[in-house]
C-alpha cells in the first residue's frame, strides 16, 4: 500500500467527490495533491438554474445563523477529523508554519459565533434588507428596496486559511449561491468545511448551495464552460490579477467582476511616542504585533513604519532605540501570533545583508539567523526593495512632517496604523484621500472587530447580492394617461 | 572561517597577474586560443587570481572590505570559498534615493566611493546640479565613467566602472566578434579600423550612449569616418531617471507623486518628443549607413526589431549581400512583449551578408561579453568564473553535472569594483560535457531566466501585493501582455 496521498475533495452541492483524481501542485518544491478531476466533474460546479435559489428564501435569517452556529460547533478541531487531516496536509502548502496554522484552525469557531455574524451582517447590509422588502415613501412611490442572493463564484486568497470559512459564511447569511475555486496554496481546508457540513445537513439549502473545487486557474476547457452568464452573475476575486488573469476573457454583460487588489500596509507613528522609555516600548510592542502576526503574510501585515522624529543626528538615535526594542518585542510574541519564518526568501536575505554594508545610511538588526530584521532608515527613504519586505522584516522610515508619509500612501495600501490616537483624525481623513482604506490603531491591525465593514475600500457583501427594487404609486399619483401635456414630466 | 590559500606556484601566480592585467594582450588577441584553454589550469589561474584580488582589494575598496572581516574571510582555498564575498548587484543602487531628489551629490559620492578602489572623495561635487553634470565631473577628474541604469523601481544604479573596464570590455567584443573560431586571427580582424555602426546615442552614462566612444576607440580606432552613430548627441541620464520615476509614479497610481528636482520634471515633453520620434530616426539611420557603406566591413550593434526591419525593407528594393561578408552584426534585446519574427536571422543573414547574426550575454557589472556559439551555448572568457547559487540556500551548486542555478561571475579583470557579483539571471549550466562546437571554456545554455520570473508558485493567490502582480497587471492593462 502506498500511504495515502493528500486530496482536495470536491464537495458539490451536498455530495463529496473523490474518484478520478489527477495530480495537481508539485511546482518549486511544493507537494502535490490530488483532487477529482476538474472536466469529469465541471458540470456538477454551477447552479442548474436560477430557479433553484427559491429554496433558500423559505429559510429565515435566524434558521440560517442557527445552521451557521451548529456548524461552528462541529469546526472543533480535535473532534473534527476532517480538519485535522486539512491542517496536517496545509503544513506543506501554508506560507506560514504550524504553530500559526494550528492557531488558524483553534480559533476558526469563533468565527461562528451568532452574535458575531448578526452584527457584522447588520453593519454591512442590515438585516431587514436580506429578509424582507425595506420599504420608504419617496417622491410620490412607495419603494422597495430588497438584497437577493447571487450566483457567485469566488476565487479566494490562500494565505490565511479563514478565507474559504470566511466565504462559506458570507455566502449563507447572504442567501447566495455559492462556488469556491480554492487555491494551491489552501487547497483543504474550504473542502474540509464543506465535508463537514455534508455530514450536518446533507440536504440543507445552505449544504446544496455550496460548490467547493479545486482547479489550476486558467484550465480553459473547464472555465469556458463554468464562465457563463447562465451559470454565474458575479465573480469575487482576492489576490486581483493574479487571479482575473485568467477570468477578465469571460467577463461580458451579465458577469460582474468583484475584484479584491492585492494589498500592502503602512504605519504612521507620531515623533511623541519617542518621548519616554515607557511609550518607546509601547510603539514598539504595538509595531512588533502587526508586523509578525501570521508571519506577516496578510496584506494587512505592517511592512513600513514612519515615525516622526526628525532625520537628524538626536532623531535617527531614537529611531535606532525603537528598532532595537521592536526586534525584541517581535522575539517575545507568542508562538500562535508569530514564529521564527518557514523559509525566509532569499532575495529579501540578499538585500537586507546588502544594506548592512551601507551602515552610513541604514541599520540592521537582526535578521543573521534568518528570523526577521527591523531595518532603521537614516534618511527619510524606505528600502529600494520596500515592496519585497516580509517574513517579519520591517523597515523603520524617519520623516519630518507627516506630508512625507502620505506621499507613499496609495492606492496600494490598505491597512495604515495609528500611533499616538492624537494622529487619528488628520491621518485617516488625508490618507483616505491619498488612497488609504483602513485606518486602525497601531497594534491592533490583527485585533478588532473582524471583516464587518467595507475592505481595501468596497464592500464585496455588499456586492455580492443583487439590490433588486420594487416601486408603486401612492396613491393620488396622477397617471401619465390622464396628464395633460403640461403635466407630464419624465423625470429620471 | 579562515582560509588558508594554496601555496603559491609561481607560473600560475604569473599567469595570473597577466590575465588580470591585459588578458587579450596576454593571449596575443587570439580568440581561439583564449577559449581552448584546459579548464584545469583555468580555474588554477582564476584561484590564483581571486586570492590576489581579494589581498589588494579589500583595503582599497571598503565595502568588501566590511564583507570580507564580517565572514572573517582572508583567502580562498578553493573557488567557492568565494561564494560569500558576491556581492548582489543591488548594491550599486543602494543609496537612499531621496539624496538624488535633493541633489546632494556629495553624500552620493561618498557611497560610491566605498564601491570602487578609485579615490573619489577629493572631487569636488558641491557645484554639481544634476546627474549629468555629476557623472562628467567624476569622469573627467578621476579614472571613472560611471555607468548608470535604470530598472522598474525607478531606481537609477551608479556602477563606478573605470574607463579601463570599458576599454576591456570592447577589446573583448572585438577579438570574440571579428575573429572566427578555429582560426588564427587575419592582420585586419586586430589593426584594421572597421566600420562601427551604432544606432544609439553619441555620448552618454547609460549603456545606450556610454559604449559608443569605446566602439569608436577600438573598433574606428578614433577615425571619425569609421565611427558611426544615430544620435550625434548625449543621451542624458537626467532625462532617462526622469522617465524610470515617472513610469514608477504611474504604476503606484499617482502620476503626480514624481520626487524629482522640478527643474527636470519641466523637461518631460522633450523626453517624450524624443522617445516617439526614434524608432523611425533609428531606421532611417540603418538605411542611410546601408547606403554610404556598401560593400564594407562593419560592425553593427542594434536591437534585432531594428535589424529586422532594416533588413526586411532593403529585402523589398531587391538589394541583399549589402555588407562585406566578414562583417559582424550584433542584435539582442527587443523591447518586453514585442515577438522577435520567427525568418529574424535568415532575414539579417540574407540582406547584411552575414552567416549568423551574433548573440551575446554580458552586464555592465562585468568586463566580459560571453558569444552565442553555434551549438547555442553562451561562452564565458576564462578570466570569468562562473557560480551557480542554490536559489533557496543561496550556496554554490556542485560544479558538475547539469546545473541550473541564479547566475553569480567573478571577473578578475575587474579595473575599478571588486569584481565578484550576484545576477538575478536564472542560468544553466553542464560542467561535464564539453561544448560540440569545440571551445573548453564554460557554457552557458541558451535559455536564460530572470529568477523573479520563477517566482510566486503557480495558482498560489495571496491578499498581500507583490511587485510582480503589480508589473503583470501593468503589463497587461498597457496591451503588452499578450
Amino acid at each position: 500500500m502506498s500511504p495515502k496521498r493528500p486530496i482536495s475533495y470536491a464537495v458539490l452541492r451536498g455530495k463529496v467527490i473523490e474518484t478520478d483524481l489527477i495530480e495537481f501542485g508539485g511546482r518549486g518544491g511544493d507537494i502535490t495533491f490530488l483532487a477529482p478531476d476538474p472536466r469529469l466533474i465541471a458540470d456538477q460546479i454551477p447552479l442548474a438554474s436560477p430557479r433553484l435559489m427559491e429554496d433558500l428564501y423559505e429559510l429565515s435569517f435566524e434558521d440560517i445563523l442557527d445552521y451557521l452556529a451548529e456548524l461552528g460547533e462541529r469546526l472543533h478541531l480535535k473532534d473534527n477529523a476532517y480538519l485535522q487531516e486539512a491542517l496536517e496536509y496545509s503544513y506543506a502548502t501554508a506560507p506560514t508554519t504550524k504553530p500559526i496554522m494550528d492557531g488558524f484552525f483553534h480559533d476558526m469557531p469563533f468565527m461562528f459565533d451568532k452574535e458575531r455574524i448578526r452584527g457584522m451582517v447588520d453593519f454591512n447590509i442590515g438585516i431587514d434588507y436580506l429578509e424582507g422588502w425595506v420599504e420608504k415613501a419617496i417622491n410620490g412611490s412607495k419603494v422597495g428596496i430588497r438584497a437577493y442572493g447571487a450566483r457567485t463564484l469566488h476565487i479566494v486568497a490562500g494565505n490565511g486559511p479563514v478565507l474559504g470559512a470566511l466565504t462559506v459564511l458570507r455566502g449563507a447569511v447572504t442567501r447566495g449561491d455559492t462556488i469556491v475555486k480554492v487555491p494551491s496554496n489552501d487547497p483543504f481546508t474550504t473542502g474540509a468545511i464543506a465535508r463537514t457540513m455534508v455530514d450536518m445537513a446533507p440536504d440543507h439549502p445552505i449544504t446544496r448551495h455550496l460548490a467547493v473545487a479545486y482547479w489550476r486557474g486558467g484550465d480553459e476547457a473547464l472555465e469556458s464552460r463554468l464562465y457563463q452568464p447562465h451559470n454565474i452573475e458575479k465573480i469575487c476575486a482576492w489576490g486581483g490579477f493574479a487571479s482575473v488573469k485568467h477570468v477578465t476573457r469571460y467577463i461580458q454583460p451579465g458577469i460582474e467582476l468583484i475584484s479584491l487588489d492585492p494589498k500592502r500596509s503602512a504605519s504612521i507613528v507620531g515623533g511623541e511616542a519617542l518621548d519616554t522609555p515607557e511609550l518607546m516600548d509601547e510603539a514598539a510592542n504595538r509595531i512588533a504585533t502587526d508586523v509578525a502576526t501570521g508571519n506577516q503574510t496578510a496584506c494587512a501585515a505592517c511592512r513600513m513604519v514612519y515615525v516622526m522624529c526628525g532625520t537628524d543626528g538626536e532623531g535617527v538615535e531614537k529611531l535606532k532605540r525603537l528598532g532595537r526594542m521592536t526586534y525584541d518585542a517581535m522575539m517575545r510574541l507568542p508562538q500562535a501570533l508569530t514564529t521564527k519564518p518557514k523559509r525566509y526568501d532569499r532575495d529579501l536575505k540578499s538585500q537586507v545583508d546588502m544594506l548592512r554594508l551601507s551602515d552610513d545610511f541604514y541599520t540592521v538588526i537582526g535578521g543573521e539567523d534568518d528570523e526577521g530584521a527591523v531595518i532603521v532608515s537614516h534618511t527619510s527613504d524606505r528600502v529600494d526593495f520596500w515592496e519585497y519586505l516580509a517574513d517579519r522584516t520591517v523597515n523603520l522610515i524617519p520623516v519630518e512632517t507627516l506630508d512625507e508619509v502620505l506621499d507613499v500612501v496609495d492606492a496600494y495600501t490598505q491597512t495604515v496604523g495609528v500611533f499616538p490616537e492624537s494622529l487619528r483624525e488628520i491621518v485617516r481623513h488625508r490618507g483616505a484621500l491619498h488612497g488609504g482604506q483602513r485606518f486602525v490603531a497601531l497594534g491592533y491591525a490583527f485585533n478588532g472587530p473582524g471583516l464587518v465593514g467595507p475592505q481595501d475600500g468596497i464592500e464585496p457583501m455588499r456586492r455580492i447580492v443583487k439590490w433588486i427594487i420594487s416601486e408603486e404609486p401612492l396613491p393620488g399619483r396622477k397617471p401619465f394617461w390622464e396628464c395633460t401635456d403640461e403635466e407630464i414630466k419624465v423625470v429620471a | 572561517m579562515a582560509t588558508v590559500a594554496p601555496p603559491n606556484d609561481t607560473a600560475i601566480e604569473r599567469e595570473a597577474e597577466a590575465w588580470m592585467h591585459d588578458p587579450y594582450d596576454h593571449f596575443g588577441y587570439h580568440n581561439t586560443r583564449i577559449h581552448t584553454l584546459p579548464c584545469e589550469e583555468v580555474e588554477a589561474v582564476q584561484l590564483a587570481a581571486m586570492n590576489r584580488r581579494l589581498a589588494e582589494r579589500r583595503g582599497q575598496i571598503k565595502t568588501l572590505e566590511k564583507l570580507a572581516d564580517g565572514q572573517n574571510i582572508t583567502a580562498l582555498a578553493t573557488l567557492d570559498d568565494m561564494a560569500p564575498l558576491l556581492m548582489p548587484h543591488d548594491i550599486y543602487k543602494s543609496y537612499p534615493v531621496s539624496l538624488l531628489a535633493k541633489q546632494r551629490f556629495d553624500q552620493i559620492t561618498t557611497w560610491l566611493s566605498r564601491l570602487t578602489r578609485y579615490d573619489v572623495s577629493g572631487v569636488d561635487v558641491s557645484d554639481c546640479d544634476s546627474i549629468d553634470s555629476w557623472l562628467v565631473r567624476l569622469r573627467e577628474e578621476t579614472p571613472l565613467d560611471v555607468a548608470t541604469s535604470s530598472g522598474s523601481s525607478g531606481t537609477c544604479s551608479f556602477f563606478p566602472k573605470s574607463k579601463r573596464d570599458y576599454m576591456t570590455s570592447v577589446m573583448g567584443m572585438r577579438v570574440q566578434l571579428a575573429q572566427k573560431f578555429g582560426e588564427h586571427p587575419r592582420p585586419g580582424d586586430l589593426a584594421d579600423k572597421i566600420h562601427a555602426i551604432i544606432p544609439l546615442y553619441r555620448d552618454g552614462h547609460a549603456s545606450t550612449g556610454a559604449f559608443a566612444k569605446y566602439f569608436g576607440k577600438i573598433f574606428a580606432h578614433d577615425d571619425p569616418d569609421y565611427w558611426h552613430t544615430c544620435f550625434n548627441f548625449k543621451i542624458s541620464s537626467d532625462l532617462m531617471w526622469l522617465a524610470a520615476r515617472l513610469r514608477a509614479a504611474t504604476a503606484k497610481g499617482d502620476a503626480s507623486k514624481v520626487d524629482v528636482p522640478p527643474s527636470l520634471l519641466a523637461r518631460r515633453a522633450e523626453w517624450e518628443q524624443a522617445q516617439k520620434d526614434m524608432p523611425a530616426q533609428q531606421l532611417e539611420f540603418v538605411n542611410r549607413m546601408i547606403h554610404e557603406l556598401k560593400g564594407q566591413r562593419v560592425f553593427v550593434m542594434g536591437t534585432s526589431n531594428l535589424l529586422y526591419a532594416a533588413a526586411k525593407r532593403g529585402l523589398d528594393e531587391g538589394l541583399s549581400g549589402v555588407f562585406a561578408p566578414d562583417s559582424v552584426f550584433m542584435g539582442g534585446g527587443g523591447a518586453k512583449g514585442v515577438p522577435l519574427p520567427d525568418d529574424l536571422e535568415e532575414v539579417v543573414c540574407r540582406f547584411f551578408n552575414c552567416e549568423r547574426m551574433i548573440s551575446a550575454y554580458g552586464m555592465t557589472e562585468m568586463n566580459s561579453f560571453s558569444v552565442l556559439c553555434d551549438h547555442d551555448r553562451y561562452h564565458v572568457l576564462p578570466w570569468v568564473t562562473v557560480f551557480l547559487l542554490d536559489l533557496e540556500t543561496g550556496q554554490p551548486l556542485p560544479r558538475h553535472g547539469a546545473q541550473t542555478g541564479r547566475a553569480a561571475f567573478f571577473d578578475m579583470t575587474q579595473d575599478s569594483t571588486w569584481g565578484g557579483i550576484v545576477t538575478g539571471d536564472l542560468v544553466t549550466v553542464d560542467w561535464d560535457r564539453p561544448c560540440e562546437c569545440g571551445r573548453t571554456s564554460v557554457a552557458l545554455e541558451k535559455k536564460i531566466n530572470r529568477v523573479s520570473e520563477l517566482q510566486g508558485g503557480d495558482d498560489k493567490i495571496s491578499c498581500a501585493a507583490t511587485p510582480a502582480a503589480q508589473a503583470e497587471a501593468m503589463d497587461f492593462l498597457t496591451g503588452f501582455g499578450g
